[in-house]
């Protein structure tokens, strides 16, 4: 083919091709200075042609005014300066470097820009560099990589970093990633638990989604350490559990960990149980960079849980004893009745006069009872002729409806086997009342007439053991126990106030 | 025979007062002579820093409170006792584990063996 060309027609048609390429190339001595810059370089970066040839290459491009311009120039230039000695091509896959724009009213500003260059030193003969060639990429639309001095943060690393390490690869590709990392990033933003990635030994938030926001009550925290960023959990353990994740790479799950966070301005710490995971986040090389946070709040299930336990520990509490005081009813029972026919009938009659109370108070959700509807209970099955109940409405509390219920059997079936209910005749008035209004107390008596005639036990039972001891004991009572030889008369009183307490 | 707990001076701390007339039955079939029973903390207080005793039973929830500075008093006065539950022993705080404990329904056997560990004496 080239011997249908002339050198000068071949080298006419080179520049013809240097300056109709697609690709952005430009061409410096070996002291960096310009000696040529194609079209596309030119439309890249906005320079005119006679302003830069001949120039220095950091005289012509100097990345602006900005902070970060000396090292993006330092890279530029020790990428060139390295392709220069050895004598190979030499990639720069990632350099940010700002390029000016002229506004419409003369004022020129500078936009930083993400490149990724290649240098390619031209060797004569004798393999020297005569001459090297840059061709550059503007990639800043693939990177939204804030800070000029960040490499590779957390963040690229798991979404998508090591793309930007290779950027001069297809561009299709590229956007393709790039897509891809946004759907990832939008999946953290959205996730229903907390999602945080901090980078660095110091562990910098990068990124956190609005569930890590609400945990700590919105505060400013991107780009800060997070022991600047969240100081009330110095002395809790989390920083010391992220330092050593960061150190040895090994992941870390945090189970119901009780956290103290400040959720508004000023207010006071609130305990907090969390969910949690720490895991690392390596880069291409497997060095660690930064810390994957994810977790959920369990606090509304750590504290359901501690309720059900106190519910339960009441309710097994209650339970024992039920059964201790079933108990105690048998062995008492068992002790005045040697005959098992009359030890059954009695023990019976004694646990459903206790189941019945139990009915009443589930009734009133445990609130109380009315003392008629306990009286009513215990003698409704010798008929109302038979009993008369004469007094004012009076509410009780549970204890109270629990003693007076095993009260007023004890009196009854007393009465049904010996006393006033014994004969056909008999009768039981029952009257009270409530005396003084400042410290109220139910006065009660139960008299029964027309039975027969009455003599003292011998030895106090089962039964008037239990009155007494329920009413001193349990309500803090008085009770007596006259037997007059017409019938039977117990006289009681129990303080109102005290029943109503518990 | 003598039993070893005959003429013991046992403190009850019980709101249930049908499981005190339980737990004073069984004591005084041991040959022991029942103090109190107390129903609340206040009284079980009083008589565990006052009244003359060799030993005590105390139900640890007396009325909706727990019956620990009872449990103090004695201890202060070098007093043994037994705790009797019916959460077992794991309702216990980590401060008291460890004390001898009945779980709730007891038998007399448990009692009598319980008074016998707290008070450090053998079987005759």
């Amino acid at each position: 083919m080239n011997d249908h060309f002339t050198v000068e027609q071949l080298d006419a048609g080179l520049r013809a091709a240097f300056e109709a390429s697609p690709n952005a190339y430009i061409l410096l001595t070996p002291d960096l200075h310009i000696l040529q810059a194609n079209q596309t370089y030119l439309d890249l970066t906005g320079a005119r042609r006679e302003d830069i040839l001949g120039q220095p290459l950091f005289a012509a491009f100097d990345s602006g005014p900005a902070e970060t311009a000396p090292e993006n120039v330092r890279q530029v230039q020790a990428s060139l300066e390295k392709a220069r000695e050895t004598r190979q091509r030499d990639h720069l896959a990632l350099v940010h470097f700002a390029t000016p724009r002229t506004l419409d009213d003369g004022r020129q500003v500078f936009k930083e820009r993400v490149w990724s260059a290649t240098h390619t030193p031209i060797l004569n003969a004798q393999g020297e560099v005569t001459m090297l060639l840059q061709h550059t990429v503007d990639i800043t639309h693939l990177s939204d990589t804030p800070r000029a001095d960040t490499t590779v943060t957390a963040l690229d690393a798991i979404v998508g970093g090591s793309l930007l390490l290779r950027a001069q690869s297809v561009q299709e590709d590229n956007l393709r990633l790039e897509s891809e990392r946004n759907r990832l990033v939008e999946m953290f933003m959205q996730a229903p638990g907390f999602v945080a990635i901090l980078s660095g030994p110091h562990h910098r938030f990068q990124m956190h989604n609005p569930a890590y926001g609400q945990l700590i009550g919105h505060r400013d925290i991107a780009g800060k350490p997070i022991r600047e960023a969240l100081p009330e959990l110095a002395g809790q353990g989390f920083f010391e559990i992220l330092d050593t994740v960061f150190e040895t790479g090994e992941p870390y799950e945090g189970r119901e960990s009780l956290a103290q966070l400040q959720r508004s301005p000023d207010a006071r710490l609130e305990p907090l149980y969390l969910n949690f995971i720490y895991q690392p986040i390596r880069d291409d090389a497997g060095s660690v960079v930064g810390i994957f946070v994810q977790g959920h709040d369990v606090t509304a299930n750590v504290e359901a849980a501690q309720r059900q336990k106190l519910m339960i520990d009441e309710l097994n509490h209650r339970v024992k004893n039920t059964l201790a005081t079933v108990q105690s009813i048998a062995i008492q029972t068992a002790r005045s009745h040697v005959d098992p026919h009359t030890f059954a009938e009695t023990f019976q009659s004694r646990i459903l006069a206790l189941s019945h109370t139990h009915n009443l108070l589930t009734q009133s959700h445990w609130e109380g009872a009315e003392l008629r509807a306990i009286l009513q209970h215990e003698t409704e099955a010798y008929g109302p002729t038979r009993i008369s109940l004469n007094g004012p409405p009076v509410s009780l509390a549970p204890a109270a409806v629990l003693s007076l219920g095993m009260i007023f059997h004890e009196l009854a079936t007393n009465a049904a086997k010996y006393g006033a209910l014994h004969t056909e005749d008999g009768r039981v008035l029952i009257d009270w009342a409530i005396a003084d209004q400042r410290a109220p107390r139910l006065v009660l008596s139960w008299r029964e007439i027309g039975g027969p005639k009455v003599t003292p036990p011998d030895r106090r039972g089962f039964g008037s053991r239990l009155i007494e001891r329920n009413i001193r004991h349990d309500l803090a009572g008085q009770v007596d126990l006259v037997y007059a030889p017409d019938g039977l008369i117990v006289e009681l009183t129990v303080p109102l106030d005290r029943t109503l307490d518990q | 025979m003598t039993h070893p707990l005959s003429g013991r001076r046992v403190l009850v701390v019980e709101d249930e007062s049908l499981v005190a007339m339980l737990l004073e039955t069984i004591l005084e079939d041991m040959g022991c002579t029942p103090v109190g029973p107390a129903s609340n903390i206040d009284e079980g207080e009083a008589m565990a820093r006052e009244a003359e005793l060799d030993a005590a039973l105390l139900d640890v929830n007396v009325a909706g409170r727990q019956v620990f500075p009872v449990a103090a008093a004695l201890k202060a006065r070098g007093v043994p006792f037994v705790f009797s539950t019916g959460y077992g022993e794991s309702g216990l705080p980590d401060e008291w584990r460890g004390n001898t404990t009945i779980q709730k329904p007891f038998t007399e056997a448990a009692i009598r063996n319980a008074l016998m560990q707290a008070l450090g004496v053998a079987e005759v």
